[in-house]
Parts: C-alpha cells; structure tokens; sequence
C-alpha cells in the first residue's frame, strides 16, 4: 500500500521535475556559462573568464540601469500598497455592489501589460497634451514621455495601474482573516479609526503585507513591458532598465556573454532582497 | 582563410553592379579575398518631400548645405513645418546622421579609428553641430513621436520633407495612398559635386561553405537575379537593384535617378557600429542635451569600450602585414 501510494507520488511528481529541470534549471546553469565567454548570440566565442564581471561593475550604463530600477522599484512598491491598501478597506467594508466594485477593480489585471502599455502611450503622447492644452495647464502640455527627468513618472503610473488590482484582492482576502471580535474588544478601549488600523488591523495582516511587498518589489525589478511598450529605455536613456537592457544588448545587441554576466547579478541581487524582505517581514508577524 | 569565388550557375558576377560589390568588400573588417555576399537590392536615403507642396510653393531642391537651410527659412516663413522627426523611436535618429556622414566625414572613418589613426571626435564634429541645426526646423518635442507618428504627419501633409530613406515609403503610403512624394541626395557640404547617395544593401543572399546543395542554391540566385523577377521585387518594395540593367525604378526615386546611374553611392556609417554601442540612444540623448563635446568624448570611449575584440583583431592584423 505504501510504495503504491509512493509510486503514484513519483509518477506525479517526476514529470513536472523534468520539465522544469529541463526548462529552468538547464537554461539557467547554461546562462551561467555563457556569463564567462564574450559569445555574440550567434558564431563561436572565447572563454574570457572574469572579465565581464570586472566590466559589470565598471560600466556606466548598467550602473544607470539599476539605480533606474531600483528607484522606480522602490517608489512604484510605495504607491500600489498604499493605494491597494485604502482600496482594499474600502472594499471589504458594508457598501453596496461590493462584488461590482471588486471585479471592476481587478480588471487592469487580467489585460495584457504590453497593450495597457501601448494604449498608455497614446495616453500620454496625445490626450494628455490636448487635455492640458484645453484647460490651460502648461505643465502637462508636452508628452510626459519624451522628458528624461519624468519619463520613469508615466512608467511608474503604469506600472502601478495594472498591480494595484492583485495587490488590493491580496489585501482582501488578507482583512477577512481579522475577526469581528478583535474590533469589538478594541472598539470596547476605544481604537478606533486610524488607531484601529495601526494597532490592530494591520499587526495582523502583516503576512500579507510581506508577500505583497515581495511580490512587488520582484515585479518592479523585473519591470519590462511597460519600458517597451511606453519608451523603449528613452528618451536619452534614462528609463532603461535592468531587464531591457540585457534583453535589448543580448539578444539583438550581441552582448549575450555579457548580459549573461548581468543577468546572474541580477538574479542574486532578486534573491538577496527578498530573502531580506522575507526575514524583516517574518519577524514582525503576529500570530493571533 | 581561403575564399570561395561564387558563380552564379549561369549568370555571372559580372551581372552586378561593381559599386555594390565594392561595398560588400570595405565591409570585412580584415580584408578577405574573395566575394561573399550576392548583393540583391539597396535602399536610398536622403529626404523624402512633398511633391505637390514644393510645386505649390514654388520651391526649388537644395543642392548644399546653405541651400537647405535657406529652404527650411523659407519654408517656415510660410507657417509650414519644415521637417518631422520621429525621434522617440531611437533608431530614426541614424537616418539623418547616416546621410550627413556620407558627405563630411571619410567613408571608411571607423576602419581609420580601429587602426587607431584618428578619433572619432576629429571626424564627426562638423556632422555633429550640422546636426543641431535641424532641430529649428522640425516639431516642437520631436521626442514625443515616433516612426510611425512621423509617417503619418508627412502623409497628412503636416510637414514638407522627411528626411528618412525609401524604406518608409510602403509605411506612408499605407496611410495616405495618393501622397505625391519624391526624394533628394541630403546636402551637408557647401559643394554641390561632394554629394554622395547614402545607399547601403539592404538584402543580400549569401551561401554557407558547408552547405551541401551549393549548385541548387545558385540555381535559386540565378531565378531571383533574372531580369523579370528583379523588377517585379523592386516594383513590390520601391528598392534599387544591385545588378545592372535596365530598370524601371519606383516614382519616389526620381530625385536620385542620377546618383543611382552614376554609382554615386556611399554605404551607411552605421554599418561598422556595434549595435550594442547603442549610437541611436546616444545620438537621441545628444539631440536632448545639445553638447556636441560630450557626445563625441561619449563616443569615442564607448567605441573603444565595444570594440576591445575587433581592435585587437583589427590591430594584429595590421602588424602582421
């Protein structure tokens, strides 16, 4: 009985483990190779050792590129939890057409991130500038997208749009575990308002505050549709992020040796900080 | 390495044209006897204008610098835009860079670089603040709109020229059919005779030595060089054919027809960047930034830095001669 229940274990399992093995972990030790040669994507190629890790650090533009990434990491993981978070309050409260209100919330979620980039584009480029332009306001009257200092600004507002949807159903799910009584017995000392949020409501679904914080800060990282779809890593490259630029030089750039190289940071740097996150978040948690 | 005389089975090499095949060869970074592409058809690229808008206007196609600029006043005097940039697509911004460089700076400028006999920042400085120039004359945030922006206002008829190349003609004429457009050799010069066309190959066949059905693959070449079926491809894609003959070229290449007959044609500049380098995004910050100094102390270090392999190579090669 044992080693049948074993076996169909096994036979579950074993298929899933070749194809990952096959299609992560293959690609990935590949990746790692190829982090050492300067191969151009395509024709043959030389080891070169460490030489791309002592470029990787040296070079400007990958320099650029993380604190670019970083900072609208960073910035877009601020906006979307505070915004999912009113949101979520909002929604988990006595209104009517509750589950209206929740679907239509979480609709930017379920499009495809390159349309509601190209579609945002056309936002900006053109009615915005006419918008401003009718009602008088010169600050908006040019593309946010063609000024190097506020392009990361229509990226992030982008970005932000389509996560708030996921964001705000984890905080949902997250508020219902509260229970009724937990508001009674605060509202009996009198927590109410924001005191009842911060001394009682949030404590208590800081799991789900991690794994939102998490989640974002590893999708913002990542950002890369929206650089394509909005700007392209323009203009005067000030938008080019991490994930563009070793898409964009290693595939069509033939630097894939070296943006291999930038890549396996990359990855490392994605593991350090969450594990990070996970750590500071754990510690925090009450358990009711 | 030797090299593989190809032979058309039929036709021979002698069908193209010898200035295409002159570009095929200053193209090998390390001179290589032998021929190794089948150049099929070449683009040109100067600036596309408004047929009908100049011979409304009564204006004349300027044939130096000075003259371009004069047109561009005068253009502008009549509330018209002179020039639109799709600048927000990065790689526009070669287009009039590459038609400019072909008059002001020596053809093989970056072979000279790699042998280390001059700088990028000698060679590129007149094309750099000629480039300046033509941010008067086009939209006010040429950075907010991209390609196909672009194709659609100069099909609109919101600006009078568009300095692109001929490959954007299937694009304009998709929004507006009945555009009456014709094209000119970019002037940058102040002598008219110092103009070059800016054409480059633009699809070209080549045969693998280890492929096992060479003769077939000739075959294959020899149907597609044949004197029917060039025209037909060309008709098809408003290209200019690399073999010689008699052709009937697309309406929008009348203002070229000279240089094309001549052979006048030099290749793309930016046929020897590496396009890791990125020179479109460094051009479009420059166009942003407007410091001719930095943009080309930016791209002297850069190249340096993207082509350490090729300039060693390059430099071997040289010594060893």
């Amino acid at each position: 009985m044992k080693n049948d229940r074993q076996r169909t274990f096994l036979l579950i399992t074993v298929p899933i483990l070749a194809l990952f093995v096959c299609f992560n972990t293959i690609p990935l030790i590949r990746g790692v190779i190829y982090s050492f040669t300067n191969f151009r994507g395509f024709g043959k190629y030389d080891w070169v050792g460490l030489r791309n890790y002592i470029d990787l650090f040296t070079d400007v533009r990958v320099g650029k590129s993380y604190l670019f990434t970083i900072k609208l990491a960073v910035v877009t993981t601020i906006v979307v939890n505070v915004i999912s978070m009113v949101l979520a309050l909002g929604l988990n409260s006595k209104i009517r057409a509750k589950g209206f209100f929740r679907g239509a919330y979480f609709l930017p979620n379920i499009l495809g991130s390159l349309v509601v980039g190209y579609i945002f584009n056309y936002f900006f480029t053109y009615i915005i500038p006419a918008l401003a332009d009718m009602t008088g306001i010169t600050a908006l009257s040019k593309s946010i997208l063609s000024s190097p200092d506020k392009a990361w600004i229509g990226v992030m507002i982008v970005c932000a749009w389509q996560a708030i949807a996921m964001n705000t159903i984890i905080y949902i799910s997250g508020l219902q575990t509260v229970p009724e009584d937990v508001y009674e017995a605060g509202g009996l000392d009198g927590a109410t308002g924001w005191k009842q949020f911060r001394y009682l409501t949030f404590p208590l679904i800081i799991p789900f505050f991690s794994i939102n914080m998490v989640l974002c800060v590893k999708n913002f990282l990542m950002v890369f549709d929206q650089i394509m779809a909005l700007t392209k890593g323009g203009p005067a490259q000030s938008t080019e992020s991490i994930s563009y630029l070793i898409y964009n030089n290693g595939m069509s750039g033939g630097q894939f040796g070296f943006q291999s190289t930038n890549a396996v940071v990359f990855f490392i740097v994605i593991v350090i900080i969450s594990v990070a996150q996970m750590k500071f978040s754990g510690s925090k948690e009450e358990q009711l | 390495m030797k090299g593989k005389r190809l032979k058309c089975f039929g036709l021979a090499l002698g069908c193209l044209a010898a200035s295409f095949l002159d570009i095929a060869e200053s193209l090998e970074l390390i001179p290589t006897e032998g021929t190794y592409i089948v150049p099929y058809v070449a683009n040109a690229a100067g600036i596309l204008y408004n047929r009908d808008m100049f011979a409304e206007h009564g204006w004349q196609i300027p044939e130096t610098w000075s003259e371009l600029i004069q047109l561009c006043e005068t253009i502008q005097g009549e509330g018209i835009l002179p020039f639109y940039f799709g600048w927000k697509d990065i790689w526009t911004c070669l287009a009039p860079w590459n038609a400019m460089a072909v008059e002001l700076s020596p053809s093989d400028t970056a072979k000279q670089v790699n042998r280390g006999q001059t700088t990028f920042t000698q060679e590129y400085r007149e094309l750099a603040e000629k480039y300046l120039n033509l941010l008067d004359y086009g939209p006010g945030d040429p950075f907010a709109y991209g390609y196909n922006d672009a194709c659609t206002a100069f099909a609109r008829g919101e600006a009078a020229m568009y300095p692109i190349g001929s490959y954007a003609a299937p694009q304009i004429l998709s929004v507006n059919p009945d555009l009456n457009m014709d094209s000119f050799v970019m002037p940058a010069g102040d002598n008219k005779e110092d103009r070059t066309l800016n054409s480059g190959i633009d699809l070209g066949f080549c045969v693998m030595a280890s492929c096992e059905n060479k003769e077939a693959a000739y075959e294959v070449l020899d149907f597609l060089l044949e004197y029917e079926n060039m025209q037909k491809y060309i008709d098809d894609q408003n290209a200019v054919p690399c073999r010689n003959g008699e052709f009937q070229l697309a309406s929008i290449l009348d203002g070229m027809l000279p240089f094309i007959e001549e052979g006048n044609m030099t290749d793309y500049q930016d046929h020897y960047y590496p396009s890791e380098m990125s020179v479109d995004a460094l051009l479009q910050t420059f166009l942003i930034q407007k410091d001719v100094d930095a943009f080309l102390a930016n791209f002297d270090t850069s190249w340096q830095r993207y082509n350490r392999d090729i300039i060693r190579m390059v430099q071997e090669y040289e010594q060893g001669r």
